[in-house]
């Protein structure tokens, strides 16, 4: 009973999703066959699904991959480490606070990677530019959800810690800490995430490094299909990273 | 049925002869969950007399909010028949107002706003549509409060708005699901008061769905007890207290023993509804 | 009412004027105009990389206020016509552009995605079917789309829009939906009683208790979409603030690159600020 009805309000609805992507797919390359759609615009599914292969092997996919990969991880080290540590000193200072939430939060809604060409500049076309641009334009949202996490831990716990009699330390990383841990991690993938999405356009913008020069390169080399390929695996890496993220971040809050 | 030759107050001119304006006949719902099927409602009848205030009460749990959608034509894929003077419904009727357990203003009208909803909808003038508004928060004594937003307002001042509202539309049946829930003891009595004020100035006929006992006698002229799953209808009281009714009522030696002859009813399925509860949470936690 | 007035007019009096937060941001942007100005003037960095902020504030002052491009005008009225060339900053000419595109992209990205979403709100099915995909394609650098963009829109303001309105459909697609399934059930059951029709229901129920989530989802896109043109315009363009910093860069005029940039995040973040308050208004 409970199996039939899964499967009626899940697979279902999942499966013509997928279908309909597929006919869209058959679609669209049927269209280029009869001529409705420009080839020279937009390239023949088939043909986009054959230079994968030959894209991965000519461009050296796996070391751009590992390249891209190890800068978002740089930067989200120093995301968590400065964002946390941000926001903790930040909720046990109230005037510090007070002062300067509003500014971080205007930070948070500036269009920060435009400063690329400054960051070039002082650090010139290299891994560092990159890995500074993603760190510093995810910087707000993380030190912003922590202190929200810390904020919020509710009065009633702290009294119960307070009933206890511990001490301010112990107060810090037993009961407002994993209180506010849930809010940490939501804020930490959130930067982890806008991290990868600026990583991999100023790769492209710049012309530098990983997987955002793929695309950029194949695109100047007028290779239509190679491009709508390489577009097509850096959305498959940031949905795989997504994904990935995601059950991390379920499987590290507990109880909810 | 007992006391059939009982003194009726004149007031409620409540015969068996009259047509009934609703009938709900032979009523069956079943809802399919995931250990097999839960009868909701279990063959429930009854029929409602214009100008009748009748309430069903039950345990929690009994289906009675199912029977407030189904009459209200809110909830579909049911047996039975629910009519209204004769015609049956399928969808929300227009005969039929439906005030609702939860709160229901809408937070971004005013007051004014919120209770002329329903002729808005119906697609009344302006000028017409508020001015009748304002008769309707005038009779639930909002006045003064009209351009207030509900935020503003108390939950039982909320409730009063719902009700206008659902009045504003001029309903034949007035149809309730335990519309002071939410409220505390003394708000709730108080607004009983003026519920009974408004259906008897209005002569309006209403259903009420409630699991409130005091509340059920204070209001009603006659009570139909469902019991705890599946719910079926255990017995039909009549309540015979003169009308017009107050809250003082509730102090009345009839009253006392109205409700204490209901509770004896209520009481045996009340606690297989506790019971149900407590060995499906012990059940939970053995998993 | 009249007692919290009270308890809290008493305090007002005897505060001091100036509050300690206010003298700590006062002193947070002395410390940095201060270390700013050590390091200008120690030459520590390469020139010019943290220029003096008075080589910045010049030409903040040049860029706003100087009349460097002459903008054609010719009006006709009747007989009556009158043509002359009036000379401007050129930087308002590119912010117009800039900020053409960005309204176009949020119009015409936040009207898609306010569609989409609705649809998805109200349909289970189709929601199971299609919202993972605006789910997982909503964190996607958008910007590697733009070679393909240049393809179908060619290498002016087209292309640049079509970027803005990719990056803003997706977050206002997906908080219209998300919006939509928080109405209260209630209300809806209240509209579906009085009878209300299809329209009646949307635009009475469903729009008005979905404000504050598309608000934010249009706060959110239209902060996006920012990014998206703008990106774009520093890539491949000969128009617009984008190309205004990518133009500086590449003749490495730092204070001007730095002038353009506290332009545009006063710009984004006022923008933001004001539709943030026309929902609460």
């Amino acid at each position: 009973m409970m199996a039939r009805a899964l499967i009626v309000r899940q697979v279902v609805p999942f499966l013509f999703g997928i279908a309909c992507f597929g006919v869209l797919v058959v679609l669209i390359e049927f269209l280029i066959k009869t001529g409705l759609i420009n080839r020279f615009i937009v390239p023949l599914p088939s043909e986009i699904w054959h230079s994968f292969g030959r894209i991965i092997v000519e461009e050296d996919v796996p070391s751009r991959f590992l390249l891209t990969c190890t800068e978002a991880l740089v930067a989200s080290l120093l995301l968590s480490v400065v964002g946390i540590t941000l926001g903790v000193l930040l909720h046990r200072i109230t005037l510090l606070r007070l002062a300067t939430e509003t500014w971080i939060a205007a930070m948070a809604s500036a269009p920060l990677v435009l400063m690329y060409p400054l960051f070039l500049v002082i650090f010139g076309r290299s891994a560092w530019t990159i890995i500074m641009i993603g760190f510093v334009a995810a910087l707000p949202p993380v030190i912003l959800k922590t202190l929200e996490g810390l904020a919020g831990t509710r009065q009633v716990l702290i009294n119960v810690g307070r009933s206890f009699k511990l001490t301010p330390s112990q107060l810090y990383w037993k009961i407002f800490f994993p209180a506010a841990l849930p809010n940490i991690f939501v804020g930490v993938r959130l930067g982890m995430i806008f991290a990868l999405i600026n990583i991999v356009g100023v790769e492209f913008l710049i012309n530098f490094g990983g997987l955002g020069q793929l695309v950029n390169e194949l695109a100047e080399r007028y290779d239509l299909p190679g491009t709508y390929a390489a577009i097509c695996f850096v959305i498959l890496v940031s949905v795989v990273f997504f994904i990935v993220t995601e059950r991390i971040e379920q499987w590290l809050r507990p109880g909810t | 049925m007992a006391a059939i030759s009982a003194t009726r107050p004149v007031t409620v001119p409540v015969e068996k002869a009259m047509e009934p304006i609703l009938v709900v006949d032979d009523i069956f719902k079943r809802f399919d969950t995931q250990d097999g099927g839960l009868v909701a409602v279990d063959h429930v009848s009854f029929d409602v007399v214009p100008g009748e205030f009748l309430s069903v009460i039950g345990p929690s749990g009994c289906g009675k909010s199912t029977l407030f959608n189904i009459i209200g034509g809110l909830l579909g894929g049911y047996e039975g028949r629910v009519s209204v003077a004769g015609e049956t419904i399928k969808g929300p009727h227009p005969s039929i107002g439906m005030i609702f357990q939860e709160e229901s203003t809408f937070p971004w009208r005013t007051v004014i706003d919120n209770v002329a909803f329903p002729l808005e909808i119906a697609g009344m003038a302006k000028s017409e549509r508020l001015e009748k508004a304002r008769h309707f928060v005038h009779l639930v004594g909002l006045d003064g409060f009209e351009r207030s937003y509900p935020s503003e307002l108390s939950g039982g001042m909320r409730q009063r708005v719902s009700m206008a509202r659902t009045l504003a539309s001029e309903p034949k049946i007035l149809l309730m699901d335990e519309p002071f829930a939410a409220l505390d003891e003394q708000t709730r009595l108080l607004l009983g008061d003026k519920v009974l004020q408004i259906q008897q100035e209005l002569k309006q006929t209403t259903l009420l769905i409630t699991h409130n006992l005091t509340e059920a006698v204070q209001l009603s002229d006659r009570i139909l007890v469902m019991t705890y799953r599946p719910g079926k209808t255990k017995r039909i009281v009549d309540i015979k207290l003169p009308r017009p009714r107050t809250s003082e009522i509730v102090g009345s030696d009839d009253f006392g023993h109205y409700v204490a002859q209901i509770w004896n009813d209520l009481r045996e399925e009340a606690s297989k509804g506790l019971k149900d509860d407590e060995s499906r949470r012990g059940g939970a936690k053995r998993k | 009412m009249a007692t919290t007035g009270n308890l809290t007019a008493a305090p007002l009096a005897a505060r001091p004027i100036v509050s300690p937060v206010t003298w700590l941001r006062i002193a947070i942007i002395a410390a940095i105009v201060v270390i700013w100005e050590i390091v200008a003037a120690s030459g520590w960095l390469f020139r010019d990389v943290v220029p003096s902020l008075t080589k910045i504030g010049r030409q903040l002052f040049l860029i706003l206020t100087h009349p460097d491009f002459a903008l054609q005008v010719d009006v006709g009225l009747g007989n009556f016509r009158l043509a002359f060339d009036l000379m401007i900053p050129e930087f308002y000419r590119h912010l117009w552009v800039t900020m053409a595109e960005v309204a176009t992209a949020t119009a015409v990205g936040g009207l898609a995605g306010l569609v989409i979403g609705l649809v998805l709100g109200a349909n289970p099915f189709l929601s199971r079917a299609f919202e993972r995909f605006l789910y997982y394609l909503g964190p996607t650098p958008k910007i590697i789309f733009f070679p393909i963009m240049i393809m179908w829109f060619g290498v002016g303001p087209g292309s640049k829009v079509a970027m803005g309105t990719i990056s803003c459909f997706f977050p206002v697609a997906l908080t219209a939906a998300a919006g939509m399934r928080q109405i209260e059930d209630v209300l809806i059951r209240v509209g579906r009683s009085f009878r209300a029709s299809t329209w009646q229901m949307v635009t009475k129920i469903y729009l008005p208790a979905m404000r504050q989530p598309i608000v934010n989802g249009v706060r959110l896109g239209m902060g996006v979409a920012v990014i998206g043109t703008l990106l774009a315009e520093t890539k491949l363009s000969n128009r617009g603030v984008g190309f205004l910093i990518i133009n500086a860069y590449s003749t490495f005029d730092m204070p001007r690159m730095y002038a353009l940039l506290i332009l545009l995040f006063v710009v984004a973040i006022g923008a933001n600020a004001l539709v943030a308050r026309a929902s609460r208004g």
